[in-house]
């Protein structure tokens, strides 16, 4: 089994992160506070809780040397909390923004972090001694639209962000009396704060979820359209790859390698994408159990939606009363699917395509549960939640962390969450056949 | 791969018409021979045509409707653009190489180019709602979803630049 421990926390998790020693996770549980559990004796408990945010807490980073915790949330505001005695203590970061914030992360020399935010801004972050307080220094006119992740390059100086504008840019993040001249490195030695290295347009849709491989050669992001971009050489010339997957769009990526990427979304199950000798890109496999409803279920089920479209309806089994409003939910999905068909060439399409792929999800979702209950109704079996989709997540994973031990830059292990409120971690040790590329 | 060629202007327009006109008639003959997976190929080949203009995009569609519905046999279309999906698979990986101030990837769909696009005229004939091209349409489209995946719609869904 890829996944060593499941634990369901909370209704629905928006994002977590680990303490250094992997002893402590922190989540926010879709409301304006912040979780900490411990394991003590297998058993999860509840050990801190940070009460300061007044809206969704939205990103959350806890950095591994300095044992500090940066939280991001709709507010517009972010915290910096340091344990102090026997409790966290909050610093507020004003960070002059008029939108929500979406994301964060710490930097890899801690320094600094990185705040994406619907104010078509990203944040950067850093500490200033002689007043202590941190500082917020905005890079604006850059982004067309939300950006909707950061993540740092190894140097410490190179920022990479995606937005809702399709968009994913490099910038400088250098900052004078915080970085020092010779961590500047390679093409990057003459920008100055804010300057933007390269931006790549290579999808249609929204993009996500963006990280650098552990050396900071390649660059991963994620569009809404189920595509994932790989770049390298990011720079004046940068080498890109699109690789169109069959299922549906990804949230977040990972690198776990050089050599291959988790990726995590609507699909509730992640999936492997790795780079062979050529260094070609491409899809390998899901992790964990797959849904065995896939292909059976899920795509067959159109079977029964050509039979709602149709004038007389041919459904291969009795209905029950029950699955009525299942069939009525499946009809006005359909109704809004053709609907946003329609629509989906004008001004609309970017909102189409959000409802869509919702629409679809929960399409999908509606008739796999349809043909489950029937066929469990049948022999009077109780549907165990969880194997209703076969994986070990329920819902949408919207978050990935690795788990890292330090001095190695592979991360076997990782952990996942989701909205069904679980966290899931992964070990990819085990997995015979991706050995190859950790 | 003609999609990342651009927008031709509309003096082109003309030689297009031309174009689809030659290539109606390679598809009724086609279809006179009972090769209609063939000619639904022909009809994709060269789809959508790079313009705006509404006149040629009827035009084409036109086209790609009559071979569509003479469509019988989806698996076997479908096992026959596989052959073509895997070809293109194994020959346009190529690594897209960039352009000025980044990579433009718009339109570019090297690998699921052909059932990508036969999934846009899927989409065209259901807007129609014509009775039979929408059973037509229907049909293949589930064969199309359970080979593709939701992908290829959400792919559909997310193009802003490719029109049919």
């Amino acid at each position: 089994m890829a996944a060593i421990a499941v634990h369901r926390f909370a209704q629905s998790i928006t994002c977590h992160a680990w303490s250094p020693d992997h002893s402590m996770v922190a989540f926010c549980p879709n409301s304006n506070e912040v979780h900490i559990y411990r394991l003590l004796q297998d058993k999860w408990e509840k050990v801190h809780v940070l009460q300061k945010h007044d809206q969704i807490v939205s990103g959350i980073d806890w950095s591994a040397r300095s044992n500090r915790i940066v939280t991001a949330s709709h507010d517009r505001n972010s915290y910096v909390w340091n344990f102090e005695g026997t409790e966290w203590v909050p610093t507020l970061v004003i960070l002059r923004l008029n939108r929500a914030a979406l994301c964060v992360q710490w930097s890899p020399k801690e320094n600094k972090f990185a705040v994406g935010s619907g104010a078509k801004t990203v944040c950067i972050c850093y500490y200033e001694q002689e007043n202590n307080w941190w500082i917020s220094k905005l890079i604006r006119k850059r982004h067309d639209s939300s950006v909707t992740g950061v993540a740092w390059h190894p140097n410490n100086i190179l920022l990479a962000t995606t937005s809702t504008d399709g968009k994913c840019r490099v910038f400088s993040t250098f900052i004078k009396g915080v970085d020092t001249k010779d961590s500047r490195t390679g093409s990057s030695s003459d920008s100055k704060f804010g300057e933007q290295i390269v931006q790549l347009d290579l999808s249609f849709s929204w993009a996500f979820g963006v990280k650098w491989s552990p050396s900071g050669n390649t660059l991963a992001y994620v569009g809404h359209n189920s595509m994932i971009y790989f770049v390298d050489d990011v720079g004046p010339s940068p080498l890109a790859q699109s690789v169109a997957f069959q299922d549906l769009p990804l949230c977040d990526v990972l690198f776990v390698s050089e050599r291959m990427v988790i990726g995590v979304g609507y699909d509730c199950s992640p999936m492997v994408f790795a780079a062979d000798e050529r260094g070609i890109w491409s899809f390998i496999r899901f992790l964990g159990e797959r849904k065995i409803a896939s292909s059976g279920s899920t795509y067959g089920s159109q079977d029964l939606y050509m039979g709602l479209l149709r004038p007389h309806p041919t459904t291969p089994f009795e209905l029950e009363p029950k699955h009525k409003e299942l069939i009525q939910l499946g009809i006005w999905i359909c109704q809004q699917f053709h609907k946003s068909l329609i629509l989906m060439k004008d001004d609309f399409s970017v909102r189409m395509v959000v409802e869509s792929s919702f629409i679809l999800y929960q399409f999908s979702e509606a008739f796999v549960k349809l043909y489950g209950q029937s066929k469990h109704v049948v022999s009077n079996d109780a549907v165990e939640p969880s194997r209703s989709r076969g994986g070990i997540h329920e819902n949408c994973i919207s978050c990935i962390v690795p788990l890292r031990q330090p001095g190695i830059s592979t991360v076997p292990r990782f952990s996942t969450s989701g909205l069904d409120g679980k966290v899931v971690i992964w070990d990819l040790e085990n997995q015979a056949d991706l050995s190859v590329y950790l | 791969m003609a999609a990342t060629e651009g927008f031709v202007e509309a003096d082109n327009t003309e030689a297009i018409i031309t174009r689809i006109e030659h290539k109606s008639r390679k598809i009724e003959s086609l279809l006179k021979q009972s090769k209609p997976v063939e000619a639904l190929k022909t009809a994709l080949e060269g789809s959508p045509p790079m313009t705006r203009d509404e006149r040629c995009k009827s035009a084409n569609w036109i086209v790609v409707h009559r071979a569509l519905m003479a469509i019988k046999d989806v698996d076997g279309l479908l096992s026959s653009l596989d052959a073509e999906y895997y070809d293109i698979l194994m020959n346009s990986i190529s690594i897209s190489s960039s352009r000025e101030n980044g990579v433009n990837g718009g339109g570019e769909f090297t690998r699921s180019r052909a059932t990508f696009v036969l999934n846009m005229y899927l989409y065209r004939g259901l807007s129609t709602g014509d009775r039979p091209t929408c059973d037509q349409c229907l049909r293949i489209h589930e064969k199309l979803t359970e080979r593709a995946g939701l992908g290829c719609i959400l792919r559909y869904l997310a193009d802003t630049v490719n029109t049919v």
